[in-house]
Order: C-alpha cells, then structure tokens, then sequence
C-alpha cells in the first residue's frame, strides 16, 4: 500500500456546522487527521492539491438509517458492506448507521463483531451497526442491551418494527437510558396496519389497497413519550411521516424530554400520489403521505424539531417490485442522492440554509449516536479527516443503474437534480471522487491507498 | 389518434368515457336475442382462442365469459389459480407472457391483486380484459349491473336517480366499478353500510359533479335510506376476504320484504351473486317481483359478449 498523501483542499467554502465555522478557506489533512483550518492559504509542499473553489469543504456525511442487509444467512445478498458501504461514499456519506433487521439480526454482540469486521476489510465508509431493543425483533424478550452498546453498537431499534407491548418499550427505555444510548422507533402500531400498504384515504380507497392510517404513527409517539416521562431515556423517532408527529414530538421537546425525530428524503419530496397507477417503487414503510404533512415536516426541520436527516436507504431486488402493490416490498434506496434531494426539499425552499442542513447529516446525527466522542461530524483540527467536498450547483439526472448500491429501487429515477458530493474523504483518504478537472495531479494516485 | 389506442384493454370504469359505457350497453343490448337464444349465435370472433386465467376462484364469472366466447364463435382455455403454474411460484406477469406467447387472442384475468390487471397490461400487447383484481375493479360486474338497471328502468339517462349500494363496500371492487358506471351516467350512488365497511373516505373516488357536489354519498342508515332508492344493490358480504360482521348486520343491513316494501314502487333489488341467503337479502326477496338478479345473470353473458367484440373485432 502506496504511503498515504497529504491533502490540501484549497479556497472551498468551509462549513462546520458544530462549531459555526463558514468561511472560505484551506484545509490540511495528514495521516489521516485533520491538520490545519485556515482562512487564509496553507502552504503544504508534500501535499496533493484539490482545488475546491465553487464547493462546500464539508464534516463527512452522516446517514444514521440505513439497510446493509448484511448479514444475510437467506444468501440473497440484496445489498452488502461492501456495496453499502461503496453507494455511502459515492452520496457522500463517510459514516452510516446499519439497522438491525437482518439475518440473523443484531441481537448479539458476536453479529455485532461480525459487521465491524466486514466494514474494515471493506475499507470505505465507517459502518455501525443499531442493536436490536428485542431478541430477533420479535418484540417478545429485551435484547442483551448492555452487551450489545458493549460490542459497539451505536443505537437500538428494532426498525422495521415497532416495539407494540407498551411493558417491553417501558424495559427497553430503561436499559437505554442506563447505558446512555438512544432508542430509535419505528412509529407503528401494528394493530392499525394488517394488511396496509398505503396511506390510508381515497386514493387508497380507490387503488383497492389497506389504507396505513396515520395515527398508526402518531399513537405510539405518544403512548412513548408518556412512558418515558418516568425514565427520561433518549428516544427518536424514525422517519416521521405525518403532520401530528411532528406536533407530539414537539409537545415532548417542549416539556424537556430527550426526544427527536429524523426525516427521509421522500417524505419531504413526494406525496401518495406517487403510488397512483399502483407504482410500487413509491411503496415503502411509513407510507408516503400529503402535502399538509410534508409542510409540517418542513416546519418541523425548520424550528428544530426534526434534527436529523435519514435516509432509510432499503435496497431490494427488482422482482420484488415488478409485482403487485399490496406483494411488493416496501422501501427505496436513498444514499447516492439525498444531497441533492435534500436541497432541493429544504434549501431550495428556503427552509434551511447550507450550515443548517448539513447540521443535520453531521454534527446532530453523530450526537445522538454519540459518535461525537470520536470526533466525526465535525471539522476540527486533531480530528479525524472525514470530509465531504461538494459541488453545490452541478445538476445531473438520477440514473439508479449507476449506482453503487445493488438496489436500483428508486422512485427518483430520471429526476433532474443539483448539487453533488464530488470527493468523500475517510479519515484522510478518498474513498470516491468526480474530481477530474480539479485535482493536478492523477486522482486515482490519490486514491490509490483504496 | 388510433381508436384502439383508447379502448385497448377493458382494466376499469373509472375513466371510461360515457360514449364507451353507452356503446357497450347499445351493443349488450343487440345480443339478448342470441342469449336468450331466440337468434343465431355469431361468428365474428371465429378462429379466436381466449384465454380465462382465473388465479382466484370463480365459477360464475368464467362460465359467463365462456359462453359469451362461444356465442361469437370464439374457443376459450381455462387457467385456474389451483392448477396453473402460479401455484409453483410463477408470477402473474411470467404467467400472462407465456399465455400470450402461445397465441391466445385476449387474456380474461380474475386476481385477487389490487391493480393486477393493470400491471399485466403493461406486459402484455394482447388484450387483458379485467374480470375483477383484488378490491380495485371488477369492470364487466359494473357494465352488466348498468345494463340490467337501465333496462329495468327504460333509460339510460341516470340524471336526479339515486342508486343504493348496500354492504361490504370496502372490500368490493364490484360497488367501485358500479358507482364508477353509474354516476358517468348521471346517478347519484349512496354506499349503505356499517362504518368499517363504508369508511367515509369512499366519498372521494370519483370527481364531483358540475356544482362541485360529490356523487357518492355514505350512510350508516338503510331504513332512512329506502324511501329514495331507485335501486339497491345488495352485496355479498366477502368472508374469504377478511369481512367481519356483527351478529347484527342482517336487521340493519339485510334486505327483506318489509323494507322492500318501503322502496318506491318502480324500486328494483339486484345482487352480483353469488348470493348469502338470509344474510344480504332474504329468499322471498331474492326470488321476488322486485328482484332482477337473473335478469343481470342474462345481462352478464350479453355485456361480455359486447366487450369481447370491442376488443378483439376488427
């Protein structure tokens, strides 16, 4: 393995978030830190130059929702680490958060073991895994909690699922409260979605399919929030979807609980009407819902409420969506464009600026994970060189058959979008790049430590 | 623009346009003499081979579009849910590309998929005539409901009627396509039904009328109801798809010689079949002067008869 370069990013527009840093300006990586901040040039002989002018000198990206569907003991390999990892870097993400619902699930510390192993021979992204809060998920016996925090996992869910048994959620608070992790839940009673594969109304009505209603969401954001009143656990909700999640995770904030919530690109881009003609790539859990709810999403984003952008990036094999909707799988890939998707939901719109955006794919993620002990999520000299310089004019075309990922399940195929991750750097290597008139030197030189 | 283009396949009512709707009961209505059998049958369709793949069980449905096959010189081949390959796993869409590949002229699918017709229509260039996917549509139900109910009334002008479609509407693609042909024509459709199976959000299916009302209407109350009906629908409460009932429904939903005596004396009572005697309507109803379910029996082999031929005439 060829010596790791130095790198020089040079006269980008520098935003940390965590530290209200937005400036242009250089930055110095060497051995794999963080070398040097500075407004003005920094000289670095040694050092390979990107020219950066034009771009955002980002913290690494931070996607806390995704599904690696690794392990897999099934053998269907829908997605792996490796190619997770691979479409995290190519969107920008340097860190990504694995949820449990594999096979076998994350249950264990020794599965645990296994997904860090896999992610360091794969060398890309940094990959985590989310513990399960019940064995298997089943929702029927706690998990080995602190076992699992111990092996490493950065959060526990039992996403995919809500935890229905008010009595389990009330133990599982308390172990995540003790072990100062968070719980993330997926908001869903599963007693008012049997058999639902959309948002409940009349185009569901009219398409002949279960309608998911949204108090299916609501309902267990509540009965959670009354429950860990007592326990004061750090609870977040996974991939708000309606209008009155946002109003009770509000209510909970407002009363001084440790409660947030996260959003996904297509519940802030795309409505129910997507699913018309019965368009199963629009198919996904929670259900995409309407205008109403995403303006309250956006509300939301925009006094703080929601604190982090997730994408739930689910890749699944095309069969399983060249079916019928109510058969199809739910989910949609997300990693290599939610950037430009999220620009164009709440920068465009005028919800939030650039630094306030990328706060939540950095430094407000890597909190609530609590990977802030390790530095991501922030540019800051010492610290770990995770780094996302992006482009944040160039406009391209979504082409799913480009993507790194296995899925190419995306309803966003043949979008018009702008703005791009150009160079992911982890820990002070490029991990993926569109760096071809901006570097003077050969980039896969560069990249050559891959 | 190619005519075909807009009549290809038969997938549902909802936007079927009312000069298709009146040519297809216009031309249902020339047939009856040949069900009945008082004229020839026809041999337009001659050398046509059409395929019944029925990946849900219904016998009714698919001996009617068979001998309306057979009335126009047409041969028909049954695929069935317990026997085809969909049993081994193959999808639906694997299954209608082998059918079509081997030279059958149309494709008559009965699924228990929402939307199943239409995404076999996407992958097949024969024509995929829908004989009832999921709770989505049941297009021929609909059309062969309208024919029975406008010549039981003598017009096809529906304007200022009112149509009552009685149970399990949730569940029923049969009530979907129904309203859908009906308030083309004019009428007005109330949904009558306990609240789980009439949610209030069926109101919404269809677009309003020119005052921006809607056309369809829900109400939780049949007795209240009667006195405005020119006709009510009664349907089968669908067990096998989940229906829960109370042990109430028949006293407050079920039609019998009393309530049907509080219906407007030009009232007529109608039923898809297949029929849960005493549950929906009681025997002495079914059987009765109001009653004109074996005239849509009739009707159902006249209407496939007129689909078959728009689709595959030419």
């Amino acid at each position: 393995m060829p010596t790791m370069a130095d790198l020089l990013l040079q006269g980008g527009r520098i935003i940390d978030p965590a530290s209200g840093r937005d400036h242009a300006g250089d930055v110095l990586i060497r051995h794999g830190r963080i070398a040097e901040i500075s407004k003005s040039s920094i000289t670095a002989d040694e050092a390979e130059v990107i020219a950066c002018e034009g771009c955002i000198v980002a913290p690494g990206l931070m996607d806390i929702h995704v599904h690696f569907r690794d392990p897999d003991e099934s053998g269907h390999h829908d997605e792996t680490i490796a190619t997770g990892a691979a479409a995290a870097v190519a969107g920008g993400f340097t860190s990504v958060c694995c949820m449990p619902n594999t096979t076998p699930s994350i249950d264990q510390a020794t599965v645990v073991h296994a997904i860090a192993q896999r992610a360091a021979v794969t060398d890309l992204a940094r990959v985590f895994a989310v513990g399960c809060g019940t064995i298997g998920r089943k929702g029927e016996q706690a998990a080995p909690i602190f076992d699992l925090i111990e092996a490493g996992v950065v959060a526990i869910s039992d996403d995919g699922d809500g935890i229905a048994d008010a009595a389990m959620m009330r133990t599982i608070l308390g172990l995540v409260a003790a072990t100062d992790s968070v719980f993330m839940q997926h908001c869903q009673d599963p007693t008012l979605t049997r058999g639902a594969s959309m948002n409940a109304g009349p185009l569901a009505a009219r398409l002949g399919l279960r309608g998911w209603p949204r108090e299916a969401e609501v309902l267990m954001i509540q009965r959670d929030v009354m429950i860990n009143r007592a326990i004061g656990a750090r609870y977040h909700a996974q991939h708000v979807s309606v209008a009155e999640s946002v109003e009770a995770i509000r209510a909970a904030r407002a009363d001084g609980q440790p409660v947030t919530g996260e959003a996904a690109p297509h519940h802030l881009l795309l409505t129910e009407a997507a699913c018309d003609q019965w368009n199963t790539l629009a198919k996904v859990n929670p259900p995409l819902r309407t205008q109403a709810d995403i303006n309250a999403l956006k509300e939301g984003i925009a006094d703080g409420t929601i604190t982090v952008l997730a994408t739930d990036h689910a890749p699944h094999p095309m069969q399983t969506k060249h079916t019928d909707f109510a058969s199809a799988a739910f989910g949609m890939v997300g990693l290599e464009c939610a950037l430009p998707l999220y620009k164009e939901a709440l920068i465009d719109d005028g919800v939030l600026d650039w630094p306030g955006m990328l706060a939540m794919m950095t430094c407000k993620p890597a909190a609530l994970v609590n990977l802030h002990h390790l530095g991501l999520g922030r540019l800051e000299a010492g610290g770990p060189a995770d780094v996302t310089i992006i482009d944040p004019e160039v406009v391209w075309t979504v082409d799913p058959d480009q993507f790194r990922s296995t899925g190419r399940n995306c309803p966003f195929a043949g979008r018009q979008v702008s703005s791009r991750a150009i160079a992911t750097i982890v820990a002070g290597r490029i991990r993926d790049h569109q760096l071809a008139d901006r570097c003077e030197t050969a980039v896969e030189a560069i990249a050559g430590g891959m | 623009m190619d005519t075909r283009t807009t009549t290809r396949h038969l997938l549902g009512l909802r936007d079927m346009p009312k000069s298709r709707i009146l040519g297809l009961l216009e031309a249902a209505e020339s047939y009856l003499p040949v069900v009945k059998g008082q004229a020839s049958p026809h041999d337009d369709l001659q050398g046509h081979i059409i395929a019944n793949l029925f990946l849900e069980n219904s016998t009714r449905t698919r001996v009617s579009f068979s001998v309306a096959a057979q009335r126009l010189g047409a041969t028909t081949i049954d695929l069935l849910g317990s026997t085809s390959s969909a049993s081994k796993g193959e999808t639906l869409v694997d299954t209608g590309r082998n059918i079509e590949a081997m030279g059958v002229s149309a494709i008559v699918l009965r699924t228990s998929a929402s939307g199943g017709a239409h995404l076999l229509a996407q992958h097949v260039d024969v024509p995929v005539i829908n004989a009832g996917d999921g709770r989505s549509e049941h297009p021929t139900q609909g059309l062969l409901d309208t024919m029975a109910l406008t010549q039981h009334l003598g017009t096809t002008d529906l304007e200022g009627r009112t149509i009552g479609i009685v149970g399990d509407i949730a569940h029923s693609r049969v009530a979907r396509s129904a309203a859908y042909a009906l308030t083309t024509l004019g009428a007005d459709v109330v949904f009558i039904g306990p609240p789980a199976m009439v949610p209030g959000s069926m109101t919404e299916l269809t677009g309003h009328d020119s005052d921006g009302q809607s056309v369809l209407h829900v109400s939780h109350d049949l007795d209240a109801a009667l006195p405005h009906l020119d006709a009510a629908m009664m349907l089968r409460v669908q067990f096998e798809r989940g229906a829960n009932i109370t042990s109430d429904y028949a006293a407050h939903f079920g039609m019998n010689a009393e309530r049907a005596k509080r219906m407007p004396e030009h009232a007529c009572i109608m039923h898809p079949g297949p029929i849960n005697r005493g549950l929906e309507l009681t025997p002495d109803v079914a059987d009765g002067s109001r009653s004109v379910i074996l005239r849509q029996v009739t009707c159902s082999v006249a209407m496939r008869m007129a689909v078959l031929f728009e689709q595959l005439a030419h």
